[in-house]
């Protein structure tokens, strides 16, 4: 194992290397494996790794002075000033026992902790009332060595569940080879894995069968625009496979932390089929995941102004009412629903109204009875959810065409 | 030790009450007795105080002082008898111009004899800061903080065995002392020049040099003495201490052992952002194992014992100067277990005013919705402020204040695993009907 880092050594007291000898400092030591290393990546930006050794100390004398432990590395960047230093056991009868008190002093007692000039070291003040084998624990926040997370998701031929794997990627440039060491995400499972430098590794952190998915198909005028010029009136129809991170739905163990997820399908024959990968959000507990595939070439919107009337009121002020037709043709062997986003505050600004905030506005009576219309984002942000048939088995059957209408009136707008 | 001689106390004990000073000197050099060091951390600053015993005869003294290539103030330095200090008496005190660094001190003295005397002067080269560490348990309940003085030494010199105390304060200079130090007949060397690193370091071994003599085996960590005085709280390390040249010695000087603290959520979108922030919050009192002195600036580092043996990092701030009983809040970053989210329900426009038919005032109605999902196993103290601009009537069914004329506050505990509201209708006065710059908490 290269040894580039934590030398932990125990300083021969004769020499008495204080830090009266400041820039040659002359060093014979003993340096103490580490017995135990633990890398915590439960920080989202910071990565602490603590290590266990067994230092030989020597009984403190006035004449002899305290033990000096010093620790030093290279060519790693250790936050000097995060480093920690705990004595946690003393060896006795082959056994470490907890550090207790004599005569109302501890046995052990970091006296202090001294920083060399132009050296990433530093040296520990270390009484001991008689000669032992202590263990310690050093702890520091290191860069460089650092965790993403990543998903594989395999939805089955009929896109309704799917099996999502959450892994963990460990990097290690931080300079520094481990060994074998824990490791800890800050949730899941602790692994012990052998990190060395250079070197990434992923590990399976969870995996989640049978998750229940929605796929969405979506049309957002505002966002996406005409589809081309041959079709004025469409505009882009985007899937998602949309997951619920709760119990019910199979997760919910612990926020889904963002990373690249790829999503595979089963193509019923024991292959897998990539569909396509997506960057996902964070998505904390009973909240939704959205994981886009791509644009549905067989569902098709196009939306139409049908007509539209301004209310004229006092002075400049003004409703505009407005027609809007949406009409959903599904090409595909099985129905669907499709979510149609209609940005209220857009529209108005359409109309030439520029007041702050949300627009005002209610549902006209033209509106297609028994249209689902939500508002789960907020009240200027109506999505009509639109179901479709599938495409008629009978050859001479056309496609049907679903026409709703959605009529608004939009409040006390004004020019500027 | 190899530097320069900078700081000779000479005793000349002149036949004659004559005040000059020649260039041909017989000198004695009185030894040492100690040396004390106060360090400020507000300013390049260490107020130095030096005993030596001197020999008087009756009558007419004549002492020499001289600190070549040293960056004392020569405006500061002082002479004080601490033995029959009603017999002698500073006469006058002479900065000869031939000589830079350099003074002398005409001394009446009605007792002949040996006495102990007081030098002391301000000089730059070291300074100090605070670091903090704590350690919670488990369960986010109970807390062990130790605090830390570390002492830097950038003299260029290795010292030993001084005796030290740190200033806890901010004062006031109206110049700097190593400026102060350059006036007197040597050229002005350039910041950062070799000249000047040398000068500022020897000024710092002058401070240090021949201090007082070995201390026993320290047994334990040292205990650090607090006392206030003035506007200032003064630390002082036990014993004596040597710090290497370059060296900084790091040593414990505040420990609250098993101490409680708070957990409070603070949702302050103009403050800290989208998410709410999580603040560890407790007191520089007894009740918290501390409370002796202020806590100095210094950057405070949180860690959690994981349960498994190990530590967890939550985060660091600067924590800022602390005085007694006042609060201490640690900003740990966001937690993923809490979530915030802020809904409009709904918008209405009225009461329109018209100029020449055109819209110049209204009022906008917003319904608002908060909801805080709190995942922990534990109950949270949610606080939330939200800021408003201009003329804003406001209305929750929820307790609510105003924090100051643009911002509102409220708090609510959020059960464990479970979910709050916080409702407000917001009445926001526009155009020409917006006649204040407040909100009215209706």
């Amino acid at each position: 194992m290269k040894r580039l880092l934590g030398a932990l050594s125990l300083l021969a007291l004769g020499l008495a290397l204080a830090p009266t000898t400041a820039h040659a400092r002359i060093k014979l030591a003993a340096q103490p494996d580490r017995q135990r290393v633990e890398i915590q990546l439960d920080h989202g930006r910071y990565t602490l790794v603590e290590e266990e050794r067994i230092v030989p100390l020597l009984a403190s004398s006035a004449a002899r002075g305290n033990n000096r432990i010093d620790f030093s590395w290279a060519n790693t960047q250790i936050d000097k000033r995060s480093i920690q230093f705990r004595p946690l056991a003393v060896r006795e009868n082959g056994r470490f026992r907890p550090l207790r008190e004599v005569d109302g002093k501890p046995e052990i007692a970091v006296i202090n902790v001294a920083y060399p000039p132009n050296e990433n070291a530093l040296v520990w003040e270390v009484y001991a009332r008689k000669g032992c084998a202590l263990k310690v624990r050093v702890s520091y926040l290191i860069a460089n060595l650092n965790r993403t997370f990543a998903y594989r998701a395999l939805a089955n031929r009929d896109e309704t569940h799917l099996t999502l794997k959450k892994y963990l990627q460990l990097r290690n440039y931080s300079g520094e080879a481990f060994g074998e060491a824990g490791i800890w995400a800050g949730f899941g499972p602790k692994f012990v894995k052998s990190v060395g430098q250079q070197t990434d590794i992923k590990v399976l952190l969870e995996q989640f069968a049978q998750v229940p998915i929605k796929k969405t198909y979506t049309f957002d005028w505002f966002q996406h625009g005409a589809l081309n010029a041959d079709k004025p009136h469409a505009s882009r129809v985007l899937m998602h496979y949309e997951l619920v991170n709760d119990e019910q739905h199979g997760l919910g163990t612990f926020p889904l932390q963002p990373g690249k997820a790829r999503i595979f399908i089963s193509d019923g024959r024991g292959g897998e089929a990539f569909l396509g990968e997506d960057w996902a959000r964070f998505t904390p507990l009973d909240d939704r995941m959205r994981l886009y595939l791509g644009e549905a070439r067989d569902v098709v919107c196009t939306r139409i102004v049908q007509d539209n009337k301004r209310h004229m009121g006092q002075g400049n002020l003004f409703d505009q009412e407005l027609w809007l037709r949406f009409e959903v043709e599904n090409y595909k062997d099985k129905a669907v629903t499709l979510d149609v986003v209609e940005q209220i505050n857009a529209l108005a600004a359409q109309y030439g109204a520029k007041a702050p905030g949300d627009a005002e506005w209610v549902l006209g009576k033209d509106t297609t009875a028994g249209l689902n219309i939500t508002t789960a984002k907020g009240r200027a942000l109506p999505v009509l959810h639109v179901a479709a048939p599938a495409r008629p088995k009978d050859p001479a059957a056309k496609v049907e065409k679903v026409t709703v209408t959605l009529h608004v009136r939009i409040k006390n707008l004004w020019k500027r | 030790m190899t530097r320069h001689l900078c700081l000779i106390l000479a005793a000349v004990l002149l036949l004659s009450g004559n005040a000059r000073a020649d260039n041909v000197d017989l000198v004695t050099l009185p030894s040492r007795e100690g040396v004390q060091l106060t360090i400020y951390n507000s300013a390049d600053l260490t107020f130095v105080k030096e005993r030596r015993h001197l020999t008087l005869k009756r009558g007419m003294n004549t002492i020499q002082f001289s600190w070549a290539n040293t960056l004392i103030d020569p405006s500061s330095v002082d002479f004080r008898p601490l033995e029959h200090a009603d017999k002698v008496e500073v006469a006058d005190t002479v900065f000869p111009g031939q000589k830079p660094q350099f003074l002398v001190w005409h001394i009446e003295s009605r007792y002949e004899g040996q006495l102990l005397v007081e030098v002391s002067y301000f000089t730059s080269g070291l300074s100090w800061q605070m670091d903090y560490v704590g350690t919670v348990d488990p369960e986010e309940e109970r807390m062990d903080l130790r605090g830390h003085v570390r002492v830097v030494n950038r003299s260029g010199e290795e010292y030993e065995n001084a005796e030290i105390r740190l200033i806890v304060g901010t004062i006031n200079l109206v110049e700097k002392i190593a400026d102060l130090a350059r006036r007197r007949g040597i050229p002005r060397p350039q910041p950062g020049s070799p000249v000047a690193l040398r000068l500022r370091r020897d000024g710092a071994k002058a401070a240090f040099d021949q201090a007082a003599m070995a201390e026993g085996l320290r047994a334990q960590g040292k205990s650090v003495v607090k006392e206030g005085f003035s506007e200032y709280f003064m630390f002082s390390v036990e014993g004596t201490e040597t710090i290497g040249n370059g060296w900084s010695k790091r040593m414990q000087a505040v420990h609250a052992k098993d101490t409680s603290f708070d957990i409070v959520y603070r949702m302050r979108a103009h403050q800290y952002g989208a998410r709410p922030v999580r603040f560890f919050v407790w007191r520089n009192d007894e009740e918290h194992e501390l409370g002796d002195a202020p806590l100095p600036n210094g950057r405070i580092r949180l860690f959690r014992e994981n349960g498994r043996e190990g530590l967890s990092y939550l985060g660091d701030q600067l924590l800022r100067y602390v005085p007694i009983k006042a609060p201490i809040e640690v900003n740990v970053g966001t937690d993923d277990l809490v979530v915030y989210e802020s809904l409009r329900q709904g918008t209405e426009r009225f009461n329109f005013s018209f100029r020449h038919g055109r819209v110049v005032g209204w009022d906008t109605k917003t319904r608002w919705v908060d909801q805080v999902r709190n995942y922990r196993g534990k109950p949270i103290h949610f606080e939330l402020r939200r800021r408003w601009s201009g003329h804003v009537d406001y209305t929750s069914p929820q307790e609510t204040s105003t924090f100051d004329h643009q911002t509102i506050q409220a708090a609510f505990t959020v059960a464990p695993r479970g979910r709050a509201l916080y409702r407000a209708t917001v009445v926001q006065h526009e155009g020409h009907n917006a006649r204040q710059n407040r909100i009215d908490l209706r």
